[in-house]
């Protein structure tokens, strides 16, 4: 399992005695050096850029794109944004789509897991088969059935279009979700769960006392891949909600984009991406690390 | 100043309904068919446009206001909405379109074929003015079953809008705008040279590419399809030249900008924003330029189109039909159409009705004057006209060229057949000639007619 | 314990737990499967009742000129992907994973464009790639000496401009997955190299590049079943165009079914969708295969 060692143990590519060559020493600097500006360049560039110009005047980022402020900060761009294009409103909806997507994928990931895992019907293995299967089917196939079906549900003829239902329930059916939180289970030592069994325990009140408790870990990992999932969805969100006074951010921003001026767009476009990024740097320990093992072995 | 509505508390109120699912029954199950309640009839019709300034949405609000004054069992909430290539049948098919919205005229016989708007005849039939409209316009409107599915509410033809800034700022005289295309690629030129903008765009992008093609042939005497729309014509000399000239400016003289995606709403805010010296677009687009845009008037001009020499030159002419949806229930649909007939119609008939219009437009600031077609006979729309010259805030004389000339031209309606299904082969083919200097036209046109052929042949 | 009695309720609080899933994934999932195999030989126009094609869509599809375009496109940008996108994780992974201090924050700028909306970097690299002079990619290339380069403005350059973005986008994530996998080499295996007297690229290519071929193999799957899906990028930089140079089978399958302005054409959709389910399908199941021997 996933022996994480700490950078002191791992001992890396290079030796301890090659790194104490003064030539070897100097290249070595040097390449990391490289690629840590690269990477600064490449990767956070562009998002400086992008915040550089959110507070420049239109005509200053058209003429002179890599310049610093020529004629001073706006900072009414980001406030132009926020109230006059309702930004305020598309983020507010972005927040609902992600919370709501967020709480459906854990409740059906947690009962669904628990009771494949944990409870093991019979039929179990059919069942968890079934859901995996999904997974050989690329989810934008689906797009235009599962449109259909939103469009008018089976047995209760309910039109789920243009309503937020219509964007949390569908995020729910991830097998990923499903597989990652059930082989998590599968690992809980056994000896805990007899043991409350012993004592008692009935479905419930070990789901809730005992294994819940236990399971931080993944349920941390599954609910910041769920926000940020939500957040960067685009195609679906398209489809399901064209009404433009539920859109989320990300289907909102490319109508926006013909008919508002660019220094507005650019502040639009630095705010739409200040809370993933936040989200990211306050979790990133489950971003980096948490997610391997998932990621890897799902 | 861009529009500032408030819609945060639907936000707030959605994170409340999360708590329960009763609510969903609540939300889904009768979504806006609250039609019920005390006789009336409740319509969602088309309000304002993305983008739109407050007063836009002031102005359809107090007429809203009015009408249901008028006609109390009707209860009218207008609603943001924009027909695009892009979004409209995603909403067809989600139900998610007003009770009443306008589709172009080359939409009405393919959604009235597929059953997807409302037959309204006989609401139609019960106006004044029903037999009084302008026969090919009501065409637009018909059906291949010969039944009435709309109003046809607004005619346009195709005109030259050109900033008169970027003409002065190159030594041209912005009162005399070209003539020709030779003059129009001269002065084009001439722009780019002089200010580094593009001095002339097309659009090309989701089907505004074929539009347009088809307007820059019409101008040069070709078709693209016989008038039965049974046969594909795409391939024919006027098409060529036309294309020939767009590849001309674009790679020998470099005068439309480097930059060639543009559709209807991209080109109108890259004009607004001074960097388009001359585009074609519909004669009524300076209403989006200034309440979407906020273009400046003093830089605006309208010439109409040069016509070659050829006697089938003419001008694309086109509008929009007021539909109404098939999903209405027969109440909706009479009172969708009484709505149309109220906001939109009656004012191109009744001077009254038209300077009443007027009256409410322009305490809102709204643009009052921009040059339309007549929907009924010459004599109606002018009475119109008188009527509301007394409101008229756009700059007219900056679109005398195309207010005296348009009457002058020949106005031909777009192909009749998979309209924008033709469209948007052509859109690749415009598209091809604008980014590749090596495009071979011939090629182009030979292979885009064999496959607008296969379309009207399927 | 095994009384009938808590046999009976346990079952029945099996199904409680079950619920959840069995209606979201039979509403969302199953359902939605079975239908689009159902739809693709039907005709409908949601109006009035669906109509009995036989085979007529699929039919349709395959003789659609646009059709070997898109597929075309597809793999162009799949093998585009893998150029530039293939080797650039893997390299940034190995310097990476030989940083003493710090590695964290250089993990931490790698990931950064994964968390950027895929919309908002879109929308902000449609800006850079202005073709003119004076756009921000141009002026950068221009103080080189170098453009400028049409980028989305050519038939030819518009597809290898979507791929850098969508690359960018993208890399960080497998930079992690193979951080992970790195962490984990034995430490002997080097110190054995080192014994047999390897140096550094040696030890790199005996020791840790041997050690990634799973997950490389893994990975390389893993993007070009993304790459088949691509969709947002065409869509939102250039609708397919210039002269449908990036429609890809994605764009194709949404065109039908949601750009046609009289009404979208939902047979010949789900009929191309399944098309693209089925291969993407058979690489999946290659991609099953080998995690399940490689991880375990």
């Amino acid at each position: 399992m996933s022996a994480r060692r700490s950078a002191a143990e791992s001992r890396g590519i290079t030796s301890e005695y090659e790194r104490g060559r003064p030539l070897f020493k100097v290249g070595r600097t040097l390449l990391n050096g490289l690629v840590l500006l690269f990477l600064v360049l490449v990767c956070l560039g562009p998002i400086l850029w992008l915040a550089k110009s959110a507070i420049t005047p239109t005509q200053d980022t058209l003429r002179h794109p890599l310049e610093l402020w020529p004629n001073g900060v706006d900072w009414a761009n980001l406030r132009t944004a926020w109230v006059d294009i309702d930004l305020k409103l598309y983020f507010w909806n972005t927040v609902v789509i992600a919370f709501g997507s967020w709480a459906v994928q854990m409740l059906v990931a947690v009962t669904g897991g628990y009771a494949l895992s944990i409870l093991r019907p019979r039929y179990g293995r059919v069942l968890y088969g079934l859901v995996l299967a999904t997974m050989f089917v690329p989810a934008v196939v689906l797009l235009v059935p599962l449109y259909l079906t939103v469009l008018d549900m089976p047995f209760t003829h309910w039109n789920l279009v243009n309503t937020y239902w219509g964007a949390f329930l569908p995020a729910g059916a991830s097998a990923f979700n499903i597989a990652l939180v059930k082989r998590f289970f599968d690992n809980l030592p056994r000896e805990v769960i007899q043991a409350a069994r012993v004592d008692g325990c009935g479905d419930f009140r070990l789901f809730w006392y005992v294994v819940l408790p236990m399971s931080r870990p993944v349920l941390g990992v599954v609910s910041v891949f769920a926000v940020l999932a939500a957040w960067k969805d685009f195609i679906w969100p398209l489809v399901v909600l064209p009404d433009p006074a539920k859109q989320p951010l990300s289907v909102r921003l490319p109508r926006l984009a013909g008919v508002t001026e660019l220094d507005v767009m650019m502040a639009a476009l630095l705010i739409s991406c200040a809370l993933p990024i936040a989200f990211f740097l306050v979790f990133q320990r489950l971003f980096l690390r948490g997610g391997l093992d998932g990621a890897v072995k799902g | 100043m861009r529009n500032h509505r408030r819609r945060g508390l639907t936000a707030l109120a959605t994170i409340a309904s999360l708590a329960s699912v009763s609510v969903l029954a609540a939300a889904c199950g009768s979504d806006g068919d609250d039609s019920e309640n005390d006789g009336k009839v409740s319509i969602t019709v088309e309000g304002w446009r993305p983008g739109d300034e407050q007063g836009t949405i002031d102005a359809v609000n107090k007429l809203a206001e009015e009408f249901m004054k008028a006609n109390p069992d009707i209860v009218v909430e207008p609603v943001e909405w924009e027909w695009s290539a892009e979004t409209f049948s995603t909403q067809l098919a989600g139900d998610t379109l007003p009770t009443t919205f306008r589709v172009p005229f080359t939409d009405t016989k393919g959604l009235a074929e597929r059953q997807q708007i409302a037959d309204v005849t006989e609401y139609v039939n019960e106006l004044p003015y029903a037999d009084e409209f302008n026969p090919s316009v009501l065409a637009a409107a018909t059906g291949t079953d010969g039944k009435i599915y709309g109003l046809p509410t607004d005619v346009y033809g195709v005109g030259l809008h050109y900033n008169r800034h970027l003409f002065e700022e190159a030594g041209l005289d912005p009162d005399s705008p070209p003539t020709t295309w030779d003059e129009v690629r001269e002065d084009a030129d001439a722009i780019a040279e002089a200010t580094g903008q593009a001095g002339y765009v097309q659009m090309s992008a989701n089907n505004t590419g074929g539009w347009m093609l088809t307007t820059l042939t019409y101008t040069l005497g070709g078709r693209l399809q016989s008038e039965d729309g049974t046969t594909a014509t795409v391939d024919n000399p006027a098409t060529a030249e036309g294309l020939q000239m767009l590849h001309d400016m674009r790679w020998e003289d470099d005068s439309m900008g480097k930059n060639t995606n543009f559709e209807w709403g991209t080109i109108n805010e890259a004009f607004a924003a001074g960097k388009v010296g001359m585009y074609m677009s519909g004669s009524d687009v300076y209403n989006a330029l200034v309440t979407t845009n906020q273009v400046d008037p003093d830089s605006y001009g309208l010439a109409v189109l040069p016509l070659s020499d050829s006697p089938d030159a003419g001008v694309l002419g086109g509008g929009s039909v007021a539909a109404v949806s098939a999903k209405a229930s027969d109440e909706e649909q009479a009172a969708a159409v009484l709505w149309n007939d109220f906001y939109r119609e009656k004012k191109n008939y009744d001077p009254a009705a038209a300077e009443a219009d007027a009256k409410v437009l322009a305490e809102s600031d709204q643009p009052i004057g921009t040059p339309t077609l007549p929907i009924f006979d010459e004599p109606t729309w002018q009475g119109v006209q008188d009527a509301i010259a007394p409101y008229v805030n756009v700059p007219q004389d900056q679109m005398s060229s195309f207010r005296e000339g348009i009457f002058d031209q020949n106005l031909i309606p777009e192909p009749s057949s998979h309209t924008q299904e033709l469209y948007a082969i052509l859109d690749a083919v415009v598209q091809k000639v604008l980014t590749d200097e090596n495009a071979d036209i011939a090629a182009l046109l030979a292979d885009a007619q064999g496959q607008a052929q296969a379309l009207l042949d399927s | 314990m095994s009384s009938l009695l808590t046999r009976a309720r346990g079952s029945a609080s099996t199904l409680v737990f079950l619920l959840p899933m069995l209606l979201v994934f039979g509403l969302f999932s199953w359902w939605p499967i079975v239908r689009s195999v159902i739809m693709s030989v039907q005709q409908t126009n949601l109006v009035t009742d669906p109509e009995f094609v036989g085979l007529d869509n699929f039919r349709a599809v395959l003789e659609d000129p646009l059709l070997s375009t898109a597929v075309q496109n597809t793999l162009w940008f799949a093998l585009l992907a893998l150029v530039f996108g293939y080797p650039v994780p893997l390299i940034l992974a190995v310097i990476m994973s030989d940083v003493r201090r710090a590695r964290g924050l250089y993990s931490l700028l790698a990931y950064l464009p994964v968390v950027i909306p895929p919309a908002v970097a879109v929308l902000l690299w449609r800006f850079f790639y202005d073709a003119e002079p004076t756009g921000v990619f141009n002026s950068i290339l221009g103080k080189v000496g170098l453009g400028p380069v049409p980028w989305l403005e050519d038939p030819a350059w518009a597809m290898p401009s979507l791929v850098i973005e969508a690359t960018w986008a993208a890399a960080g994530g497998t930079v992690i997955i193979y951080l992970a996998a790195l962490v984990s080499v034995p430490p002997e295996q080097y110190d054995a190299a080192e014994v047999d007297g390897a140096g550094v690229l040696g030890k790199v290519w005996h020791v840790t590049l041997p050690h990634l071929r799973g997950i490389m193999l893994i990975t390389l799957i893993l993007q070009i079943i993304g790459t088949a899906q691509v969709f947002l990028e065409p869509y939102l930089f250039t609708d397919g165009g210039p002269n449908n140079s990036t429609l890809t089978v994605l764009l194709l399958v949404y065109r039908y079914a949601f750009q046609n302005t009289t009404g979208g054409d939902y047979g010949k959709a789900t009929a191309l969708s399944l098309m693209l389910a089925l291969t993407l399908a058979l690489l999946s199941l290659v991609y099953f295969r080998l995690t399940r021997r490689w991880s375990e």
